[in-house]
Parts: structure tokens; sequence; C-alpha cells
């Protein structure tokens, strides 16, 4: 091949590659790393990335290469030089690529294994997805159930899932670890967070029709700081008075991702807006206290019209403190909105 | 259509026998086809009532068994057996005598003839064709609609049982009913006329395949009109939420897939035995043009995958309907038994989505830069060796899933691997296009549209298939944009590039050149912006199958949308230039691309038979440049009067 060809290739992939080194460079492509695994795969995702960019150059030099210049005039209906193949071309390209995507293999395979690395004395934590919900469970803290993710700085945390419905996925991109959670499995995950913070948890697994709004937060503490979450915690859950009780089951339970409700805040639209529950019962024809009773444990008795069936779970397995606090604030709160 | 009824103008019209009420209520046709779907759907009815009766059920409180058995099952065969399908086998079975030179139902002679039950390739082609663009087109206004949703965060104009319901059944027309039969479409008629043969071997086969399809397709719509909604757990159906929490839409989406999964099975090994036992004498495999190759390796794949998707879809929906628990953990069901046995045909069926197109690619590459294929036997291995590791990678999707972690390794390396054979593709094809002469027309810009986004969508491949990237992105707005780059920028391209390519045989007029380049670059640049920032929005944290989503991606959400809606648009050039290229464009000659393989050789439409006498194929397909070279010699052509004389006189 003769000169001019080589610096125009070189020329139209220098310029194709800083495009495409631009658009990964300055567009804002990953959130904050506050995991060593997220760490660690960022890695990985910027060697990938390099190795993506070189190609898509070569390929983009080549193609607009030929547009500009092997253009055929209208008039010209003559062929193209009979060319074959080249032995030592396609040898070439087999075994560059298929270089680049072992050494890819090979650094994944590697990111992998420690990230898969449980650190010493992990933090468990039991996860209980359902629909369309999350709920922490502290097994070292009597176990404690919260609706938020609390996690202590630079401790390497097991968390194990089960799921009550569905597949949920259990997603913090901050933390750049995702996990499904398979009904009769127990999947785990580990992460270490590196950054104090608040971060979404996502469910990421198409799981019904709150699946957009199943979400909840992971908090990141330092370690002082956890320490007295989880003891003033443990100590709250011992002496309950009903009031506050009540607010707290709705909260702890996954009621306010799916009904909204005024007093706790939440503004869920998949079920029945619970700030009308006096009407829905007259509706109804029961008693409201009667009636907001039967819809928690058996949420099909009634279905309020222009919602589907078979969408809430049914909750009979709350305490029967916990349930009547629940009806109780229930009540008091609709009356109000 | 029109151009078809020309030729025959001067041919005397099938005499009028007696009885042509008797004929018209009774013969195959529509008339049958509705009423024996009545019958047959009143008859699964009853045996519903009368075995739930006889089992002590109440025997009519329970509408899923019924809509199964008499809507979904029964009434489909009965339209098949009313249309006509099975006539020639049913009076075989009662050995009546069957007449072997009939081809009353052969060739189209009018526009009524694409209307029934058609034997000849060419026929069943553009049926294919015009059956899958319309489910293209109502598929594409789902994605409009969902788009609108998705323009602003919060919810604005469906709930989420429609909106669940509009992405599912999006992506389930998308594939079951475009891209897959799409491509059996073009194979349909250009394989036979590529290879030298007169038609498919199994050309009834062949007419029973086709008429599945319109049947998938209407299930899977009508699913919105079903009490509680379309299915709305997405085109993968996971269990359980698929076989246990859904409407009854689940079991048309169940049902739509087995009519589709049928359709392709029957297409592909009728491919194979074609292309096994029709070629042309001298048209060794090492001669066989890459879109014949494409299509013996694509029907490989779905022959020996689509089985396993047919055997998911059933245990989904013996669990939704008979309450088995296959996938229902509390009774000892397995969910991720449902994932691995349904990706073992998804995954493969990624490639039968994509082969077809690379040997579309092949094509208009050659015959546009008037070059040689550049290395066309390892072009061939290659595609043999993407159907060997195709599959081993079923469970990249999986890496998040719980399955047994040691898999993840293994499956990333054949997963990486595949990018060699795919990457083999990409340089020869870019190395056929060096030095030639290269002849801009819509094809053409199909083609090089399809290599640059192509490439995008197999390097953010290599990206997913890393498994720390996966675990981040899986089930993100990445995910969709890598989809749409590989499915999209893939193989739609190439679908478009093939149905400018073969118009004119097809027609016999020619599209208009203009309108063409105007789709092409309105296309390209819609898709572009509409795909490429979903990419983005992925890896920072939107997940997908959501109608709702963080305020912080409100913005990117609306470019999205708008561009989306003008990209939609788009497909109303490629609509307005084949119809009234179709009715009113210039007469095609016969060879317009001056292409070297076989059914460039014939009258553009074809003769009915194809061929005066079947050709003596002497060389490689893809001479161009070379003196002197030769593919094929075929008799003289005197296509118009052979063809007065070859149909048949019943």
């Amino acid at each position: 091949m003769r000169r001019g060809p080589i610096l125009a290739l070189l020329g139209i992939g220098t310029l194709a590659g800083g495009i495409a080194a631009a658009v990964a460079l300055f567009l804002p492509w990953l959130p904050p790393v506050a995991s060593t695994q997220r760490a660690r795969m960022d890695e990985v995702f910027w060697f990938v990335v390099v190795i993506c960019i070189v190609i898509f150059a070569i390929v983009v030099a080549a193609l607009v290469y030929s547009v500009l210049r092997f253009r055929a005039a209208p008039d010209d209906d003559s062929d193209g030089p009979p060319i074959h193949g080249h032995t030592g071309l396609e040898i070439v390209w087999t075994l560059v690529p298929t270089v680049l995507v072992t050494a890819i293999g090979i650094f994944s395979a590697i990111v992998l294994a420690r990230n898969d690395a449980l650190g010493s004395n992990p933090l468990r934590i039991n996860v209980t997805a359902q629909q369309f919900a999350w709920s922490f469970t502290y097994p070292e803290a009597k176990n404690l159930t919260t609706g938020t993710l609390r996690l202590p700085i630079n401790r390497s945390v097991l968390l194990t899932f089960t799921s009550k419905d569905v597949i949920h996925s259990f997603w913090v991109p901050e933390f750049g670890q995702k996990q499904d959670t398979v009904p009769g499995l127990h999947t785990t995950l580990h992460i270490t967070p590196t950054r104090v913070g608040t971060y979404p948890v996502i469910c990421t697994e198409l799981c019904g029709l709150g699946h957009a709004v199943m979400r909840s937060t992971a908090i990141v503490m330092e370690r002082g700081a956890f320490a007295k979450w989880l003891k003033s915690q443990t100590a709250a859950t011992s002496s309950p008075s009903t009031a506050v009780s009540g607010a707290a089951v709705f909260k702890n339970n996954p009621c306010g991702s799916c009904h909204t409700l005024t007093a706790a805040g939440s503004t869920g639209k998949i079920g029945p807006d619970l700030d009308k529950l006096p009407q829905y019962a007259q509706e109804a024809g029961q008693p409201l206290e009667q009636f907001i009773h039967t819809s928690i444990v058996d949420p099909n008795a009634y279905v309020q019209k222009g919602y589907p069936k078979n969408v809430m779970p049914p909750f009979a397995n709350l305490p029967k403190a916990q349930l009547d606090a629940l009806v109780q604030y229930l009540i008091q709160s609709s009356k109000k909105g | 259509m029109t151009a078809t009824t020309a030729d025959h103008d001067a041919h005397t019209p099938v005499p009028q026998q007696r009885g042509t009420a008797r004929r018209l209520l009774l013969g195959p046709g529509w008339i049958r086809a509705v009423s024996i779907a009545a019958l047959f759907g009143a008859i699964g009815f009853g045996i519903v009532v009368v075995l739930r009766w006889w089992g002590g059920w109440h025997p009519i409180l329970d509408g899923q068994p019924l809509v199964l058995v008499s809507g979904l099952v029964a009434a489909p065969l009965g339209f098949l057996a009313g249309i006509g399908t099975f006539d020639y086998w049913t009076y075989y079975a009662l050995g009546h005598p069957t007449r072997p030179e009939d081809h009353s139902s052969h060739g189209a002679r009018s526009w009524r003839d694409y209307f029934r039950v058609n034997t000849d390739h060419k026929v069943i082609g553009v049926q294919y064709l015009v059956t899958t663009v319309i489910f293209f087109l109502i598929g594409g206004l789902l994605a409009m609609l969902m788009r609108a949703e998705l323009a602003r965060p919060g919810m604005q104009f469906f709930d989420t049982q429609t909106f669940n319901g509009l992405f599912s059944v999006h992506a389930s027309l998308m594939i079951f009913l475009f891209v897959i039969p799409a491509f059996a479409g073009l194979a349909n008629f250009a394989v036979p006329l590529m290879l030298g043969a007169a038609d498919m071997a199994f050309p009834r086969l062949n007419a029973l395949s086709f008429w599945l399809l319109p049947i998938a397709g209407l299930m899977m719509v009508l699913s919105f009109v079903v009490p509680g909604g379309a299915f709305a757990c997405g085109w993968t159906g996971y269990a359980p939420l698929c076989s246990t929490h859904q409407p009854m839409g689940a079991i048309f989406f169940n049902q739509g897939v087995q009519w589709a999964g049928a359709s392709s099975i029957m297409t592909a090994l009728n491919f194979l035995v074609t292309i096994i036992t029709m070629r042309a004498p001298g048209m060794t495999f090492w001669r066989m043009p890459l879109l014949v190759w494409a299509n013996f390796t694509t029907s490989l794949l779905v022959v020996i995958a689509t089985p396993f998707i047919a055997g998911s879809q059933f245990f989904s929906m013996f669990d939704h309907v008979m309450h088995t628990s296959f996938f229902d953990a509390s009774n000892g069901g397995y969910p991720l038994g449902y994932q691995h046995i349904f990706w073992f045909y998804s995954h493969p069926a990624v490639y039968i989505m994509m082969l077809p197109g690379f040997g579309i690619m092949s094509e208009v590459i050659a015959v546009f830069s008037r070059k040689p294929i550049f290395g066309y036997r390892l072009m061939a291995l290659s595609l043999m060796a993407i159907v060997v590791l195709g599959f081993s990678v079923w469970a990249h999707h999986m890496f998040v899933s719980g399955m047994a972690s040691w898999l993840r390794v293994p499956m990333m390396v054949t997963t990486l691997l595949i990018a060699v054979p795919t990457g083999i593709k990409i340089f020869s094809w870019l190395a056929t296009i060096w030095e030639g002469k290269l002849h801009f027309n819509t094809p053409f810009l199909f083609a090089l549209g399809f290599l640059s986004m192509f490439v995008i969508g197999g390097l953010s491949g290599v990206m997913l298939g890393a498994v720390p990237i996966d675990i981040h992105v899986s089930d993100t707005y990445f995910i969709v944009a890598h989809i749409h780059y590989v499915l999209f920028g893939g193989s739609v391209f190439t679908i478009f590039a093939g149905m400018y390519y073969w118009f004119p045989k097809m027609t016999g007029r020619m599209y208009n050149e203009t309108l063409g380049k105007l789709h092409f670059w309105l296309t390209f640049i819609g898709f572009n912006l509409t795909f490429f920032p979903m990419h983005l929005i992925g890896i920072e944290g939107m997940p997908r199958r959501v109608a709702d989503y963080a305020p912080k991606f409100a913005g990117i959400n609306m470019f999205i949308s708008l561009a989306s809606f003008g990209f939609g648009a788009s497909v109303l050039v490629f609509l307005y230039n084949m119809i009234t290229s179709w009715r009113h464009g210039p007469i095609a000659p016969s060879n317009p691309w001056r292409a070297l393989t076989l059914e460039w050789q014939v009258s553009s439409p074809p003769p009915t038979f194809n061929f005066t006498e079947i050709p003596q194929v002497v060389g490689s397909p893809y001479e161009y440049g070379v003196p002197g070279a030769q593919h094929a010699i075929l008799a003289p052509t005197r296509a118009h009067e052979t063809e007065e004389a070859e149909v048949p006189v019943s």
C-alpha cells in the first residue's frame, strides 16, 4: 500500500477514536464509586472500553475512507479488482481478536474471583424481597428488621436473599453489585462499602405492576454511628406505644410503595388511595375497622373498583399486636386525611 | 402485484365450473376458514365443559381452560383446515386419488391469489413480508406509546398493567412476528431461485408455515382486549411472574409463541431439505451464495433450539392453567429451570435473527462494490462456528440469576469467543468494499449503516460478556441500547437492505431511489439519537421495564422520546415508497444490479416455475472483475412464452 492511504486511514481513525474517547471521558457514564467491588468493576470497564474504542476507530477508518475514496462514477460500469482473499490478513483478524478477548476474559475472571471473596468477620444481613418492597434483617441485632439498608463503612457485608413471591433483583449502582432473589433459593452477595452516603436500592428484575416503585435506600454510615443506630433500634423495638408502632408497622412493611397515605408521606399509585378508606368501606358496605382488617389479611376478599385482583400479597402473618396497631393507625390517618 | 397481473392479462381465466356457490362455501377459502374455525372453537368449548362437569368442577366458572382449548388451540386449527392448508394431505390420508402434477394453488395471477393458500415460494415470500411489515408497524406503534409515557417521570397516559403489556407485546411482535419471519420471507423468495430450483422441497408445508404466522401475531395483539389485560411479564416471560402471577393474557403469549415456533421449525426443515437436495447440478456447497449458507446455518439453529422454547412455554402455561408446579418453588418447582430452558433457545435465537442478515449483507456488499466476497470460505466457516458456539453461551443472560456460580466463567469465555467469527465477518466485508467500485444505492446504504451500527452493538456485547460489567448493567437501559443496536442496527437494517435489493425481482418494478435514500438517512439518524443515549442512562442507574423513573433521568428521556417519534415517522417514507412503487414504479429489468447470482438471470418477476430448464452451475457466484467468469449456464431466456406454456390447465 502506498503512503497516502495509510496516512488518511490514520487520520480518520484518530478522529473517530478521539470522538469516541471524548464521549467516553466527558459524559458522566458511571455513578460515584461506593464499594471495593465497584472500584474493581470500573477497572474492567475502562480496560474493555479502551479496546472497544480502538476496534471502533479501525472499522470507522476503513469504512469512511472506502466511502470517500472508492465511489464509482455514475457511468462507470466496470468491476473492481478480483481479490478473493488474503490468508495473512485473515489469520491476523482471527488471532488478534482472539488474544484481545482472552485478555478481557482473564482480567474479568480475576476481578470476579476477588469480588466473590468474603472479608473476615462479615456483617450478615438477610434480605427479603416481596412485591413491591425490600426488608432487611440484622441477625446480629436480635433480628431487627427495617425497610432501609444501613451499612457500616469498610466492613465486609454478606447479604443473603430470599423472595416471598416472584424473582426480584437487588441493585445499588454505586456498589456495582447486583443479585436476583429467587423463590426457593438463598442467593448471596458481597459488598464492602467505602464511601459514606445515601444510595438507591433498585429492583431490576420485572416483578409485576409495582416494579418501578420497588425502591429503597442504602445508607453507608461511619462505624461508630452505625453501632449507635443499631443499639437505639434494638432498644426501641422492645417498648412500643400504640400510635407510634402503627406508623412504624406501616413504614417497615411495603405499604407505602403502592398506596398513598398523606399521614405517612407515601404517594404510591399501584393500589387504592388509603386516604379514601372510609369512602371505600362505605362502598363495600362494611364497618371501617373490619374492612381495613380484612383488606390487609385477605386482600382479594374485596377489591376496590378500578384496581386489579391478585396484586396485593396477603399480610396474614403480621403479629396480632402489629396488625391491630396498623388498623388503628389507618383509621386515624384516613379520617384526618 | 399489478406487474404479475399484467403478465397474465393474456392468459385465459380458469373456466368456472358448476356449483359455484357450493365451491364458495365448501371449497378452501375465507368463508370456510371462518365457519370451520367457529365449529372447531365450539367443539373445543364443548370438550372442556363436558370434561369439567364430569370431573366435578364447575363447568364454565374458570375461563382460562375454555379460552385456551377453544380459542387458542381448536379455533386456529379450524382456521387452518378451513383456509385449505390440509386439503391435499386429507385427500391423501382418506385414500382419494391424488393429483401429482396439480399446480392449481401455485403462483399468483391476481392480487386475490395472495390471500389464499398458495404453494409458490415466491408468493409465500411476499405473503411473509407483507404480514411481517404489518406486525412491524403494530410493534412500532406500541413502542411510540411506550415512549410517550416515558417522556416524563411519573405516570401520564397508562396504568402499569397497560404499560407493562406495551413493552411485552412490542418485543414479542418484533422478535417472533417481524425479525425472524421477515428473514424467512426473504429467504423463501430468494433461496430456491439462488439454488437453481423450481421451488422449495415441500411447497405445501411451506404454505402451512406461513398461515401459522397471522394466528400467532393475532393472539399476541388480541391479548390486549382480554379481561385483565395483555401479558405484562416481558417477552422473556420469566417464571414464576408469568406462570402464576399474570392475567389470562399470559396464555395468549404462551400459545402465540407455540404457533410462531411451529412455523419456524417447519420452514427451517424445508430450507434444510431444499438446500441439501435441490441444488442445481454443479452447485456444490462451496459454490453456494452466502445467503444460502446463512439460511442453512440458521435453519440448523432453528431446528435444534426452537423445541426448547416450546417446552418452556408449555410448562409455564401448565403452571398457569392447570396449577402444576414446574416453576412454583413453594411446591417444589425450580424457577431458574425456566430461564435455562428459555435461554437455551433464546440465545441461539439471537443468531437466528442475525445470520440471515449476514447472508443478505454478503450479497449486497459484493454486488454494489463490484468485487468478489473477501475470504468466501472463511465467511461460510465463521457462520458454522457461530452455530456451534451459539449453543454454549446461553447462561450469559443469567450471570446475576443465582445459578451455579462456577458456570459464569466458562460461559463468559465462550461468549467472548463468539466475537472472533463475528469480527472475521466484519473485517471481510470491509476488505470486500476496499478498492471496490462502490454504487451507493439504497440497499448498499443500509449495508454500510449495518456495518457501523452492528460494530457498536457487537462491542457493547463484548462489554456485556465480561461478567463484572454485566453484573452492573444487566436489566438496565444499557441492555435496551445493546439489543436495539444488534437487532435494529443489525437485523432490521439488513431486512431493509434485503427488501430494497429484491424489490425489483419480487414486484417487477423499481422502487424510488431518492425516497429510499431519504428513508435510510432518517432511519440512521433517528435510530442513533434514540438508542445511543440509552447506554448512558443504563450505566448511570436506570433499570429497564419501568414506567416511572428517578427524576434525574427526566431530561434525557424526553430527548429519547422526541427522537423516537421522528425515528418512527421515518417508516412512513418506507411504506409510501413501497406501496406507490409497487403500483406505479418503472418496470424493472431482469438484472438491475448486474448481479451474478441465479435469481437475477431470470425475468422480474420470475416465471412461475423459475427456470425454463434447471441451470448448470459452473463457478462461484461472486466472480466480479474476473474476465470471462461464469456462475451458471442457463437455457436461452424465453421467459414469457415458457411461462404461458407452463401454466397448467385444470
